[in-house]
């Protein structure tokens, strides 16, 4: 994929000298004998001395929701694959809903099922356990998925999430982000696809400045556009 | 790797489905139309001959090498020709490292067909010496990005690199090097289907909904010189029919891009 | 084979000096599938490298509960060389990609991501001498595209003794000829060589040889170093030319 990117935000390299203030030193640097250095490849905020990744898999945190599909059913829950290097688990007594008398778990979800869960906990070997106690938590078994760079997401979700709900508003539809980069996005099929379009836009440009309003006259050019029968 | 199970969502699927279902397919395309296709001859020194093949994002790489080598006791004045193809784990998150499976294995073979049915390389001409020495010829398949329809791709490379093959005979000491004769231009068509519908040249996202594919290599005079059937299922004679009338259309569109290389 | 001469005026067979690296030319992001991607031409090599991961590691008996492991796969497609070569590994591929996974680990942050692999699989499309440093320089770069955790990049260059003279980044017939072959890689920091990850030799050199040859792949790393970094930046800014 082709980044935007506006050519003030400077770009570094893994090793590249970026402070010499350990204490100050955020995601995406290491240090060593006091000096703070760029650890992975992307885009530096010098104030807040970190490094914004391009690219690179998703690794959860606690809190975070997320996006699954449900990849294998077992006795006490299911193992879901949320897009990472580590699956994670849904406990059975995870699930909102009771589990009927004589029934189990694949009666409920099987592989392929997708849906929206909170990571509630990790563990030191990185064995993630997931949620759907939760109200953004859903089966969702209708809809659109669509994947992203998991770095982006936060563009999508906009400032205090004004950008999704931006989407929402001006195309009526339900969206949901998980944090791992998959959203979901449910609605009449021409909003939809407005909608589709639009996240593809922020991924691609998420490093420019000036994308709401971008995204705002988009969604309105887009709107005039012959419905498709 | 557990990887080579790629576990897809049931709703995107179901999206890719609902589409076809009103009659679209997720990219816009035609149900008989192929993705937009690149070929790239001679990239390759070190080879005899060589082709890139890209269909969308699909690539395909082919090299050609000659030696000289025994033939095979009931052809003694007669060439060889060797292909093999490598799924190389480079080209998607579920190839595996290891010896060719049969993945890797069908899709050398399907290749070779067409160009050994279709007498494209004249193996006469490949004799050195009677009953003893013949023209080895290895056409060696290297996938290198696989969006989908691996097959037609292979073939196309195959058939391109081999236009692009000069005889090493300079460099084994048999005089001038020279051209490799290629009487015919054989072009795979593989479709995918899907219930009753049709697809021709799938992309990896369609390939998640059926593994039912049949190819069908013609030569220029529109004959059907190889048929592959691959997958699990049923497939009726009208069907076969429908895709054989459109494979041979669609190699004809083919076959005047080769003529270019 | 002693008296072919191989350096002419202070020229090699290829119009370079002893001193200068082949045309290099390296592309960031060039697959689809994989996560990060590289191609490189270095003289007459093609290579292409791709990275897939951090992602899960099965069977579980290969996973690590403390860092992540990291596997390299170099390969030589069949027609990449002059006699065809048989598909697949063979000792020597098993052994360039051993030492070439051991020019990576130490610069790979692999405390981050317990109990995953990042694969590395570099595919040589076309050889011609120095293909082990080529690959390494182009899935440094790969790595790098694919967002993954490193205290630098590697860099790699192989230098050589040919007619009596230490030169830089030999070709095939140098390699053949010549007395000695020697592929270094480097870790590189804030643009200071840290330390050597990969080094081999096999041939004959003296003390004082083999120090010159050493300063001279130095050189040659940093000007690999520019070069990956010009393709990674190049990447982002998307003023590399377009098909």
């Amino acid at each position: 994929m082709k980044e935007v990117i506006s050519p003030e935000r400077k770009i570094v390299l893994p090793g590249d000298l970026i402070g010499k203030n350990p204490k100050k030193a955020g995601p995406g640097t290491y240090v060593e004998n006091n000096r703070v250095y760029a650890g992975i490849f992307g885009l530096l905020d010098e104030k807040s001395l970190r490094v914004i990744p391009l690219k690179g898999r998703y690794i959860p945190e606690v809190g975070n929701l997320v996006i699954g599909i449900i990849e294998e059913t077992q006795s006490n829950g299911w193992s879901v694959d949320i897009d990472s290097p580590y699956e994670a688990f849904l406990p059975v007594s995870e699930y909102p809903g009771r589990i009927p008398q004589g029934k189990d778990p694949k009666d409920i979800m099987k592989t392929g099922d997708v849906i929206s869960a909170k990571v509630v906990n990790i563990d030191p070997l990185m064995r993630v356990y997931l949620s759907m106690k939760d109200r953004n938590a859903k089966i969702l078994n209708r809809g659109r998925l669509v994947e992203i760079i998991h770095t982006r997401v936060p563009r999508v979700i906009g400032r205090k999430g004004s950008m999704v709900s931006l989407l929402k508003k001006e195309l009526g539809i339900s969206i949901i982000v998980g944090q791992n980069g998959r959203i979901w996005v449910f609605g009449e099929e021409d909003k939809a696809n407005i909608a589709i379009e639009c996240i593809k836009i922020i991924e691609r440009e998420a490093h420019t400045d000036g994308l709401t309003e971008r995204i705002t006259e988009y969604i309105k050019n887009a709107k005039k556009r012959p419905e498709r029968s | 790797m557990k990887l080579s199970n790629e576990i897809v969502a049931d709703i995107k699927r179901d999206y890719v489905y609902q589409k076809l279902r009103n009659n679209e397919r997720i990219d816009g395309r035609g149900f008989t139309e192929f993705r937009k296709i690149r070929i790239e001859t001679g990239i390759i020194d070190k080879a005899e001959g060589s082709a890139v093949v890209r269909i969308g994002d699909t690539e395909v790489m082919v090299g050609i090498k000659m030696q000289p080598g025994e033939p095979f006791p009931d052809t003694p004045d007669r060439g060889v020709i060797i292909s093999n193809a490598e799924l190389v784990p480079l080209a998607s998150p579920t190839f595996e490292p290891g010896p060719p499976d049969e993945n890797s294995i069908e899709l050398a073979r399907v290749v070779d067909r067409g160009i050994r049915e279709s007498e494209a390389i004249d193996l006469e001409k490949l004799c050195i010496t009677e009953g003893e020495e013949v023209w080895l010829v290895f056409i060696d398949i290297h996938v290198l990005d696989d969006d989908g329809n691996l097959q037609d791709a292979s073939a196309l490379a195959a058939i391109s690199a081999l236009l692009n093959t000069t005889i090493p005979n300079e460099r084994f000491g048999y005089g001038d090097d020279e051209i490799l004769p290629v009487r015919d231009l054989p072009v795979s068509v593989t479709s995918l289907i899907v219930d009753e519908m049709i697809l021709v040249d799938p992309s990896s996202d369609e390939e998640k909904l059926s593994k039912s594919r049949i190819t069908i290599t013609t030569d220029t005079h529109d004959n059907i010189v190889a048929i592959q059937k691959s997958g699990a299922y049923t497939l009726t004679e009208d069907k076969l029919y429908e895709v054989v009338d459109i494979s041979i259309e669609k190699a004809r569109e083919i076959r005047a891009l080769l003529r270019d290389v | 084979m002693e008296d072919i001469k191989l350096i002419v005026d202070g020229r090699r067979i290829d119009g370079r000096k002893p001193d200068e690296l082949r045309n290099v030319k390296i592309e960031a992001g060039v697959l689809k599938r994989a996560d990060g991607s590289c191609y490189i031409e270095m003289g007459n090599n093609k290579i292409v490298a791709a990275v897939y991961g951090p992602r899960s590691l099965h069977p579980k008996h290969l996973q690590n509960p403390n860092r992540v492991v990291v596997r390299y796969r170099y390969n030589m497609a069949p027609f990449s060389v002059d006699e065809r070569k048989r598909p697949g590994p063979d000792r020597r591929s098993v052994e360039i990609s051993k030492v070439s996974k051991e020019a990576f680990e130490p610069v790979i942050i692999k405390e981050l991501f317990p109990r995953s692999s990042i694969d590395i699989f570099v595919e040589v499309l076309q050889a011609d001498a120095g293909t082990r440093v080529a690959g390494i320089n182009a899935a440094s770069v790969a790595l790098a595209d694919a967002g993954i955790p490193m205290k630098g990049l590697v860099s790699a260059v192989a230098v050589g003794k040919v007619d009596g003279e230490i030169v830089l980044d030999l070709v095939k017939e140098e390699d053949n000829y010549g007395q000695a072959d020697i592929p270094v890689a480097t870790f590189i920091r804030a643009g200071k060589i840290e330390g050597i990850t990969l080094l081999q030799m096999d041939g004959r050199v003296s003390k004082d040889e083999l120090k010159k040859a050493l300063e001279l792949a130095k050189k040659g790393c940093m000007e690999i170093y520019r070069m990956q970094k010009e393709a990674l930046i190049n990447r982002c800014r998307g003023d590399e030319i377009v098909e």
